[in-house]
């Protein structure tokens, strides 16, 4: 759904504002890119409150904060974080991503390996996935295990309760290539584990990106990732 | 970077340097802007060493995301605040501020002083400036409406309730503040 140019000037002030709530900000981050008008009332309603911040008092800073930022930084700009299936934007107002994501890889691949244990104990099964991946949030907490079979089916399993408001849903992605961009696999709807099937798509590989997002009822209306994402891990090839 | 002709040139250079993997520009973005935006950060947060938590993240993403800063999209400055102001906000949703407001007592306490530094905000802006001006061509209720959202991070629910009005008013009022406030701006 595009917003329309009636509403842009009204969005972008809310949005500059903080008023918006997490999910419509995560669909500005999102479309902000790709919408040059949108981009423009942001950028102007932002320099248009900006006096009120920059005419406050400064306060005196103590130099331990830089030493703890100086500490902090990583060797180069561009190492610092995974990228999203979703491009998201860097002037993002209210962008929900964190540098937490590599913590969070971190302990998706101890995850993985525990969880190749796992599979190897449960050789008895009848089908079984060519991939397997663990979805941790931010935090790095394991949220969900997508086991792919590479037949048109998916099996996601949730291992968390999420809060999903009325008029949303949990939509599962994944990215089987940089030009084949993000793949829907579906919807969950009511909040529960699921089989998914019907979306042809390549082989599942090792390292392949899964994702869970938060769209709108009825899945994202632009066929891409829009809303913030709840959870995401990459794949290993089950042996 | 001694050569401060433009405050937001300044930024602009410092920030392509951050880019290109420089820590003296966000060394430089650091000693010129850190102590103004702690004290942004606080007047959301409401305590002096999330504030810090707040910047000190921020700066990590400033440093990471330089390279996204593109000229076209405004001033470097208000690239640099809206990150801050950002970081600010989502500490405030997660939930912390409530941590501290446990007791009543302290929150009306706290509150009282958080309008007078919101309204405070509007009183600081220079005389001539036309944001001063067009504010204080609106409503009371609506420019303390807009004041409340910026500088003191509340949402619509909290506004609606400090003003004592239903929600839809509170927000149809601040949106049609918004809109005076644009016309009266351009």
């Amino acid at each position: 759904m595009k917003i329309g140019p009636a509403h842009i000037p009204t969005i972008a002030d809310e949005y500059v504002l903080g008023l918006l709530d997490e999910a419509e900000a995560a669909r500005i981050d999102a479309e902000i890119e790709s919408n040059a008008a949108l981009a423009d009332a942001i950028a102007k309603a932002r320099d248009r409150f900006l006096p009120l911040d920059t005419n406050i008092e400064p306060t005196s800073v103590s130099p331990a904060l830089w030493d703890a930022i100086d500490r902090q930084l990583p060797k180069n700009a561009d190492s610092a974080s995974i990228r999203s299936v979703s491009p998201r934007l860097p002037s993002a107002g209210n962008d929900n991503t964190r540098s937490g994501w590599r913590a969070a890889a971190i302990s998706a691949m101890a995850a993985s390996l525990i969880l190749a244990g796992g599979l190897i104990w449960s050789v008895t099964r009848t089908v079984e996935p060519l991939v397997v991946a663990v979805l941790v949030n931010e935090a790095g907490d394991v949220q969900a295990v997508v086991e792919d079979f590479g037949n048109d089916t998916a099996s996601v399993k949730l291992l968390t309760d999420f809060a999903v408001p009325a008029d949303k849903t949990m939509q599962v992605w994944t990215l089987p290539s940089r030009e084949m961009g993000p793949m829907s696999l579906g919807l969950l709807d009511d909040r529960h584990s699921a089989r998914l099937s019907g979306s042809a798509l390549p082989k599942p590989q090792d390292t392949q990106l899964y994702e869970i997002t938060l769209e709108q009822a009825g899945g994202s209306p632009t066929g891409r990732p829009t809303g913030p994402i709840l959870a995401k891990g990459f794949a290993k090839l089950a042996r | 970077m001694a050569l401060a002709t433009d405050q937001t040139t300044d930024l602009a250079i410092a920030l392509a340097a951050c880019a290109s993997g420089d820590r003296n520009g966000l060394r430089s973005i650091f000693d010129h802007e850190a102590g103004k935006l702690v004290a942004v950060a606080q007047r959301i947060v409401r305590r002096r060493d999330l504030a810090e938590e707040v910047v000190q993240e921020a700066f990590i993403r400033i440093w990471t995301h330089a390279h996204q800063y593109a000229p076209e999209r405004g001033s470097a400055r208000g690239w640099i605040y809206a990150i801050v102001r950002n970081r600010a906000l989502n500490m405030l949703r997660d939930g912390k501020r409530e941590d501290l407001v446990g007791e009543d007592r302290l929150e009306a306490l706290q509150d009282s002083e958080q309008q007078e530094e919101i309204m405070a905000a509007w009183h600081r802006l220079d005389r001539d400036s036309r944001l001063k001006e067009c504010l204080g061509g609106l409503d009371d209720t609506k420019r303390r409406g807009i004041l409340m959202a910026y500088v003191g991070g509340y949402t619509h629910g909290e506004i609606a309730g400090r003003l004592k009005l239903p929600l839809g008013t509170a927000k149809s009022w601040i949106r049609r503040g918004l809109l005076s406030l644009r016309e009266c701006m351009a």
